[in-house]
This record gives structure tokens, C-alpha cells and sequence, in this order.
């Protein structure tokens, strides 16, 4: 029952990823994509934590903490570049 | 013991569903939204309330799988510690994102109804 359950959350999951992708691919600005990105990542990385439940296998949730800390980089990064026109060093 | 686990279980499936229906919502303003701002608010619903709800109810139902061993601490340790991460970290990088887009005029800011910034506020 346990597992089922978790089987049709996490199909919803990637259903959502999947129109995250849809708005990354059309999105007409630059902040869109980058806003997009920010979803899909939020996004799979609670599917990582839901996939490690659903094989029991606590190996895969360690991937969490680097995507979630990737993404605060990048809008960090995309946002000084669209402010000021470089990267910054 | 039993018992406490169907609890941890109750709790944790319902956070789940409750984060997956705000998931739902989120990804669907993403979609549909016609403007970047407007999908900035959209993009709130779906990072807290899809993000950090499911997070905590993956933390709490790790804590009642009993025939995963001491692993299960590890999952849930991770879990917490993402939430917290999460909980500081993506609303400074809205944020950032938000303020660079207005300022450097890259998206349209079309549907309007109310500018407090373009009447002196911000002018550094």
C-alpha cells in the first residue's frame, strides 16, 4: 500500500518535471528558462528523496544537498551577470 | 511500536500529498502565467509548499520504515538538512533573480497594474 501510493506521487513528480521542461524550452526570456531550472531542480530533488524510499536505498538522497546548493549558484550567478554584464571574480 | 510507526507513516504520506497537490499548482502556473513576475509568484507556491512539504514528510516516514536499518536516521538527517537549506537559500535567490530581471529590463513587465519602484524608491 506504502509503496503504491508512493508510486503515484512520484509519477505526478514527473509529470510536473516534464512542464518544467515545456516552459525551459519555450520560455521567451532569459529569467524564464533560469526561473524554469530553478523549478526542475526543487522539483527532482524531491524525487530523489521519494525514489530512495521507494528502493530503499539511502544512497541516492545524498544528491540532494549539492543540487539544492548548485541551484542557488546558478541564480546567484544569472542574476550578477544580467545586473552588472560580467561574472564577477 | 507498531503503532508509532502507522503514525509516522499517516503523517508522512499526508505531507506528501498535500506537497504533490501544491506541486500540481505551482508547475501549472509556471505553464500558463503570461508574465515572468506572475510566474515568479508561481514558482513560490510550487518551491515551498511542492519543496519543502514533501521534504518533511519523506523525513518523517523514513523514521517508520523499521526494516531499513540505522540507514533510515540517514535519510532523514539529509531531508532536514535540505529543508533548511532550501529555506534560506531559494527565497535570496528569487529574489536576486526578481531584481536583476527588473533592472536590467530583460523581461517584459506588460501586465502592470502598480510600480512603486519607478516612482523614485529605488533610484541608486
Amino acid at each position: 500500500m506504502l509503496s503504491s501510493v508512493l508510486l503515484i506521487i512520484t509519477s505526478i513528480y514527473v509529470v510536473t518535471a516534464l512542464m518544467y521542461i515545456i516552459r525551459l524550452v519555450k520560455g521567451p526570456t532569459i529569467p524564464d528558462r533560469v526561473l524554469a531550472l530553478d523549478a526542475l531542480s526543487f522539483d527532482l530533488a524531491v524525487f530523489l528523496a521519494l525514489l530512495s524510499i521507494i528502493l530503499e536505498n539511502p544512497i541516492l538522497v545524498s544528491g540532494v544537498i549539492p543540487l539544492v546548493l548548485w541551484i542557488h549558484a546558478i541564480d546567484i550567478f544569472v542574476s550578477k551577470y544580467l545586473e552588472a554584464r560580467e561574472m564577477g571574480e | 511500536m507498531s503503532e508509532l510507526n502507522l503514525v509516522f507513516y499517516g503523517i508522512g504520506l499526508g505531507l506528501i500529498a498535500i506537497g504533490s497537490f501544491f506541486e500540481v499548482v505551482g508547475a501549472i502556473g509556471v505553464l500558463k502565467l503570461p508574465s515572468f513576475f506572475l510566474r515568479l509568484h508561481a514558482l513560490t507556491v510550487s518551491c515551498i509548499g511542492g519543496s519543502i512539504l514533501p521534504l518533511l514528510g519523506v523525513a518523517i516516514l523514513a523514521i517508520g520504515l523499521e526494516e531499513m536499518g540505522s540507514q533510515r536516521l540517514f535519510i532523514t538527517a539529509i531531508c532536514l538538512i535540505s529543508v533548511f537549506i532550501i529555506l534560506i537559500l531559494a527565497p535570496s535567490g528569487s529574489h536576486s533573480l526578481a531584481r536583476a530581471a527588473y533592472n536590467s529590463n530583460t523581461a517584459p513587465k506588460q501586465p502592470l497594474e502598480y510600480d512603486a519602484l519607478s516612482r523614485g524608491v529605488n533610484k541608486d
